[in-house]
């Protein structure tokens, strides 16, 4: 599904040349609950970032459901993103002056979906995370972990190939962030796949695998205890 | 399209909109009650006296002392005036068309002074008034050389012979063609009884601003005294230079005269509309102004609100949005508050349109105004808009996972 190969983000600006992913090589199969973690700076975002096709990639490659993305146009790559990735944000990034249905109604209205069709995935949506209710409410109105719920919603609303989670948790208390994580948890064993980046080793424990990455390299690919049944997947490392 | 969206969200956050709203509106009203003004004074400027102004100057001769004989040099100096090369005619008259300086007279077709009166303007010409003029008589014949009568001082007007401009014509006889009115008598300066020999195409009055400049006539006499003014047409090509040449000879043709007030019938005209071409110079710099101050505003709006939402765009990007979307939202979003802009603008320019007819007895506005106001006021807020929205098309999806 996710095939990373020798795949090199290079930042350059006059005087420095930082290589934040530096032959970066991962697979990551339909179904699989993935964490990235490591330290600060160790190129975490841009391995996201590079996955989610926010940035291109210097050198190497990524195929995404069998595609060579670094062939695609910014046109291609917006559509690609639009119908295969769903996002999850660490400040949940929800659009303050947009209420809940017309937050999850962004990305379907991008795939130029009819109006009937994009209400009744909207409500299911809105049902999936417990805030059909409230669909009428603006962000500010929500909490924390309920706003971050509706981000859950509106990556889902699309059935996208896999979510990408940057630090969903990030901005939540310990209760919220565990009601949170059981979500995802729950999204993932009905079948989606999650790719989720965070510096939270608790969290990380409770995916399948956990990749963590030092220097812009993978240093360990491990499977986590919780899933002993998970099969081991194959890395480029 | 997003306008669903674009709108509730624009209500939750209307205070920069409302501001533009009104902002355009306003422009609007004033713009398009000012381009009607202004071109309403352009027709003004615009229509023809009736005369060759580009070939056409005029001067006045003064005499003073006891050897000055004003009849022998008025026949002298018309003379000359007609023999000098590239001079196509000559005639003395009492006013010059369009010059803001001149006389009327009250004008009825029955000698009672309870009947109704239309006032002209006369011209006291002699019979090469229609060649110098160059007037276009559609209907009867022009003064003989026999018709004029040379007066001295306040002597009595002898002559009975009237050429009336065809809208002085039409008023005294609306139904009629201008071979209708030939023959018919008309009383002026009271009860004098005088009879139509002719009817010209167009002569406008000396004073532009008036109602009934295009009532005019010319009457077949001359007062000479000490002064006259003799109106001149030229060749295309030779006033400038028969202006210098002209008013030398005269000066040279007689040591009892001065030789003032020489100018052409251009100069004549921009002066006389001054008023008028200042007013559209001004009402044209409110409203380039206006326009500007306006599409400075979108500007803003558009800059401050993209930048405001800067992570929401990459939000967008990241979430599938097209380059071309992300122009498109705030073109559209754009679009949405010119238009309410537009339509409350249209709402006051009728309302005050309406105003100014009723109060300064301006002519209606043409309904086109209207519409052509609004197309052209929301075309401005999308090109002003344009630059921003580009702006924030260019914006790139990584940005919404950064901490910003």
């Amino acid at each position: 599904m996710l095939q990373m190969k020798d795949v090199c983000k290079v930042f350059r600006t006059e005087l420095v040349e930082t290589h934040a992913l530096n032959e970066f090589s991962l697979t990551i199969d339909e179904g699989e609950f993935v964490t990235i973690t490591g330290p600060s700076g160790c190129g975490k975002t841009t391995f996201l970032n590079i996955a989610g096709l926010l940035e291109t990639l210097s050198t190497g490659q990524y195929l995404l459901d069998d595609i060579d993305v670094s062939t695609l146009s910014d046109y291609q790559r917006a559509k690609l993103r639009n119908q295969k990735i769903g996002f999850i944000f660490q400040s949940f990034n929800l659009m303050p002056d947009l209420n809940l249905f017309d937050n999850i109604d962004v990305p379907l209205r991008y795939r130029g979906m009819k109006a009937a069709e994009r209400k009744e995935r909207i409500d299911e949506a809105l049902e999936s995370v417990g805030l059909f209710a409230r669909k009428k409410h603006v962000p500010s109105q929500l909490s924390g972990g309920q706003q971050q719920r509706v981000a859950i919603a509106r990556a889902l609303v699309g059935n996208p190939l896999f979510l990408l989670a940057d630090e969903p948790t990030g901005n939540l208390d310990s209760n919220t962030a565990h009601g949170v994580m059981d979500l995802l948890q729950k999204i993932n064993d009905d079948g989606t796949t999650i790719i989720m980046v965070t510096h939270d080793q608790d969290l990380a424990s409770q995916s399948k695998r956990n990749v963590h990455i030092l220097d812009g390299r993978i240093s360990s690919s491990d499977l986590t205890t919780v899933n002993e049944n998970a099969e081991p997947r194959a890395v480029f490392a | 399209m997003e306008i669903g969206p674009i709108l509730r969200a624009m209500i939750r956050n209307k205070l920069g909109a409302v501001l533009i709203t009104l902002q355009i509106a306003f422009t609007m009203t004033v713009v398009i009650n000012a381009i009607f003004i202004i071109n309403e004074r352009s027709n003004l400027m615009a229509r023809p006296s009736g005369l060759d102004e580009a070939n056409t100057f005029y001067l006045s001769s003064v005499g003073y002392g006891d050897e000055f004989n004003g009849v022998v040099t008025v026949r002298d100096d018309l003379e000359r005036l007609r023999q000098t090369p590239g001079v196509v005619d000559a005639t003395v008259t009492n006013a010059i068309p369009v010059s803001g300086s001149g006389s009327n007279t009250g004008v009825r077709l029955v000698d009672d002074e309870a009947a109704a009166t239309s006032f002209a303007a006369y011209y006291r010409v002699d019979e090469h008034a229609i060649e110098t003029m160059d007037l276009d008589l559609v209907a009867g014949r022009n003064f003989a050389a026999e018709d004029v009568q040379w007066r001295a001082g306040s002597e009595a007007i002898t002559t009975r012979e009237l050429i009336i401009s065809q809208q002085l014509a039409n008023n005294l006889f609306p139904d009629r063609e201008p071979n209708g009115v030939l023959g018919e008598t008309m009383f002026i300066n009271g009860s004098e009884a005088h009879q139509i020999i002719g009817v010209v195409e167009q002569l406008q009055g000396p004073w532009p601003s008036n109602s009934s400049v295009e009532l005019s006539m010319l009457q077949p006499n001359s007062s000479v005294g000490s002064s006259a003014t003799y109106l001149i047409r030229t060749e295309p090509g030779q006033r400038d230079r028969l202006m210098a040449e002209v008013e030398e000879m005269l000066v040279a043709s007689n040591s009892n005269r001065i030789i003032r007030d020489l100018m052409s019938l251009e100069q004549t005209r921009e002066g006389s509309y001054r008023i008028d071409s200042a007013m559209s110079t001004i009402l044209w710099a409110i409203i380039i102004t206006l326009i500007f101050i306006t599409s400075m505003g979108i500007v803003g709006m558009a800059v401050f609100g993209i930048n405001r939402r800067r992570k929401q765009i990459g939000t967008r990007r990241a979430l599938g949005a097209t380059r071309l979307e992300i122009l498109r939202h705030f073109m559209v979003e754009n679009l949405m508050v010119s238009t309410i802009g537009v339509t409350l603008g249209a709402i006051l320019t009728i309302a005050f349109s309406i105003v100014l007819t009723s109060s300064f007895n301006m002519p209606t506005m043409a309904w086109y105004y209207t519409p052509l106001g609004m197309i052209a006021l929301i075309l401005i807020g999308q090109v002003a808009v344009l630059g921003p929205s580009s702006g924030a098309a260019r914006t790139e999806p990584a940005i919404a996972t950064r901490s910003i």
